[in-house]
């Protein structure tokens, strides 16, 4: 039998290796199950905790906290959950925290979620029972995205129609098809722009004159600021409606007498109708201005002579000296 | 015609020798004048020398695990999960039957080999005549290192599966070591490692009584020796598995 050299530290190293390891491994799971390490007792309520076990984790604002300790049935509907929570956590969990089931992503595990408020409430002791808020249902979502489905059927039915109606309608079409169309809108989107550039002047002087008007100067101030001048254009205005009372008079009166003499014009009487009607009496008066007019001629040239007559010229050489002065 | 089929026979006689054969190990073993000195030997032999073969075994493992695993997963889209899952499947189970294995190969075969020599150059006769109980000597110290080296072992080599699928991981993606490490036991509870590192010490103390026995069973000269090597190490491969079986029904009674 051949004899193997014997180490002994070799074997202690290896043994040892194996038993750290071993406590290390121990101390971990232990520690992930939060075995170790004080801890602090809370309580909610659910009215279903679907699925949720002994041992499943607890979280606050998504930090593993600790475990679920207890599960049990309080009444038909209340389900009692106790929650082993990190001692530590006293320094944040505050009273109105509420604690809501879930899962750990999609199919993972069921999970208590302890969700703060931000309140002000006083921070946990331990023991307290937090409100519990019911997580999104699968099934009621499930049940409005049916709903919505069928909406959005309904409506991209509706959708199909009115698109069809636009696809024939020849109006539309003609509207689409129309090359001038773009221009025409670009002419009227300039002459638009134009407009609204003078707009915008127009505004700017606007507000020029009114900061002016503001500042008392010039004729709208005076409009604006005289008070004097108020009184004394409601006084204008009155008078102007006086006027104008006299004015529809005066219209009547004008009235009245455009109707007489229409009459008369037309019932063949009087003066007027004469100068309108009567061809032989305009050509009278017409040979009646011709003889005055010549007889005023006549006349101004036996004044010219008469003037030249040696009786006379004495008294118009004065009235020249006179005038020369 | 006898009752029973011959073959039968042969295995419910050796069954029952099996068994006491045991026996015999828990009366020689309880009584005083412990031989220390052997024990200690024995762990250095059986423990010591075993961690290079187990090592590089479960590095391989861990390492090929995860590059096996890797496609499926991402098929499946969580291929994140990947450590924590080899971390499961090293703890639970590959972790202590794969060194169980490899353990019974190298040290079931060699117990049987070397007390089948020692029987029938019939040392262990004259260790008798010279008043030292070879029980005692050989098989209670051999059992016993095996039974508490084995569990030993397969933490070492749990850990170096790990490590072998941290770098399998990090062949695909760069992941740290805390993060690897923290992705593996957020998945594993008490219920996957302590049952699993109990059945270990079974492991060990069936391979290492069945190799005694046929060592010190063994018959008809040197042939003998090499069926028993050969036979120890089948037995102590096919009582791992039943052991293992049974450990997982007791196992999923407390989960």
């Amino acid at each position: 039998m051949k004899r193997t050299a014997i180490d002994s530290v070799k074997l202690g190293i290896f043994v040892l290796a194996g038993l750290v390891l071993l406590i290390f491994t121990l101390y971990t799971l232990g520690k992930n199950k939060n075995l170790f390490g004080s801890r602090i007792e809370l309580r909610t309520h659910f009215k279903n905790v679907n699925g949720l076990l002994v041992g499943n984790r607890v979280r606050f604002s998504g930090i593993e906290v600790g475990n679920v300790r207890s599960i049990r049935i309080l009444n038909d509907t209340i389900i009692e959950v106790l929650m082993n929570v990190d001692k530590e956590m006293k320094k944040f969990i505050r009273k109105d925290a509420l604690a809501q089931l879930g899962t750990d992503g999609l199919i993972g595990n069921r999970l208590v979620s302890i969700i703060p408020q931000g309140g002000q409430a006083s921070f946990i002791e331990g023991g307290e029972l937090l409100a519990s808020r019911e997580e999104l249902n699968t099934q009621e979502m499930l049940g409005t995205l049916y709903k919505t489905n069928e909406n959005i059927a309904k409506i991209s039915e509706e959708l199909i129609q009115t698109v069809q109606m636009v696809n024939s309608s020849s109006e539309l079409n003609k509207i689409l098809n129309d090359g001038t169309l773009a221009a025409n809108l670009s002419l009227s989107l300039k002459k638009l722009r134009e407009t609204t550039e003078s707009a915008s002047l127009f505004a700017k002087n606007a507000v020029e004159t009114l900061k002016l008007a503001s500042e008392g100067e010039g004729t709208l101030a005076a409009v604006l600021t005289d008070t004097s001048l108020a009184s004394d254009l409601r006084y204008a205005i009155s008078d102007i409606r006086k006027l104008e009372g006299r004015a529809d008079k005066l219209l009547c009166d004008l009235t009245d007498a455009v109707g007489s003499i229409n009459k008369e014009v037309n019932e063949g009487k009087g003066i007027a109708n004469s100068l309108l009607r009567d061809s032989i009496m305009t050509e009278r008066l017409k040979n009646t201005l011709e003889n005055v007019e010549r007889g005023t001629a006549s006349f101004a040239e036996d004044m010219e002579a008469l003037k030249s007559n040696f009786l006379f010229r004495k008294y118009f050489r004065k009235k020249e000296k006179e005038k020369d002065k | 015609m006898p009752l029973l089929p011959t073959n039968f026979r042969i295995f419910l006689r050796e069954t029952g020798e099996i068994a006491r054969f045991t026996g015999r190990f828990f009366v020689e073993g309880l009584k005083p004048r412990y031989e220390f000195a052997e024990f200690i030997k024995q762990c250095f032999i059986l423990g010591y020398k075993s961690l290079p073969l187990v090592g590089l075994t479960a590095f391989i493992i861990g390492l090929v695990l995860t590059m096996q695993l890797r496609p499926t997963m991402e098929y499946f889209g969580v291929e994140v999960q990947i450590p924590a899952m080899v971390g499961v499947a090293i703890f639970r189970e590959i972790g202590p039957i794969l060194t169980a294995l490899i353990f019974a190969g190298k040290i079931g075969s060699s117990i049987g080999a070397e007390l089948g020599s020692m029987k029938v150059t019939e040392q262990i006769d004259a260790m008798e005549v010279s008043g030292t109980n070879p029980f005692k000597f050989l098989v209670v110290t051999r059992t016993l290192a095996a039974t508490l080296m084995l569990p030993i072992l397969t933490i070492l080599s749990d850990a170096i599966a790990l490590t072998g699928c941290f770098l399998g991981e990090n062949l695909y993606q760069s992941l740290t070591y805390n993060l690897f490490f923290r992705k593996v036991f957020l998945n594993l509870a008490y219920i996957d490692f302590i049952p699993a590192f109990i059945k270990t010490f079974f492991f060990g103390f069936a391979i290492a009584i069945v190799g005694c026995y046929k060592g010190y069973s063994t018959e008809r000269g040197t042939e003998g020796v090499g069926r028993a090597a050969n036979s120890s190490v089948v037995i102590s491969s096919v009582l791992i598995f039943i052991i293992d079986l049974i450990a997982v029904q007791i196992a999923n009674i407390f989960q």
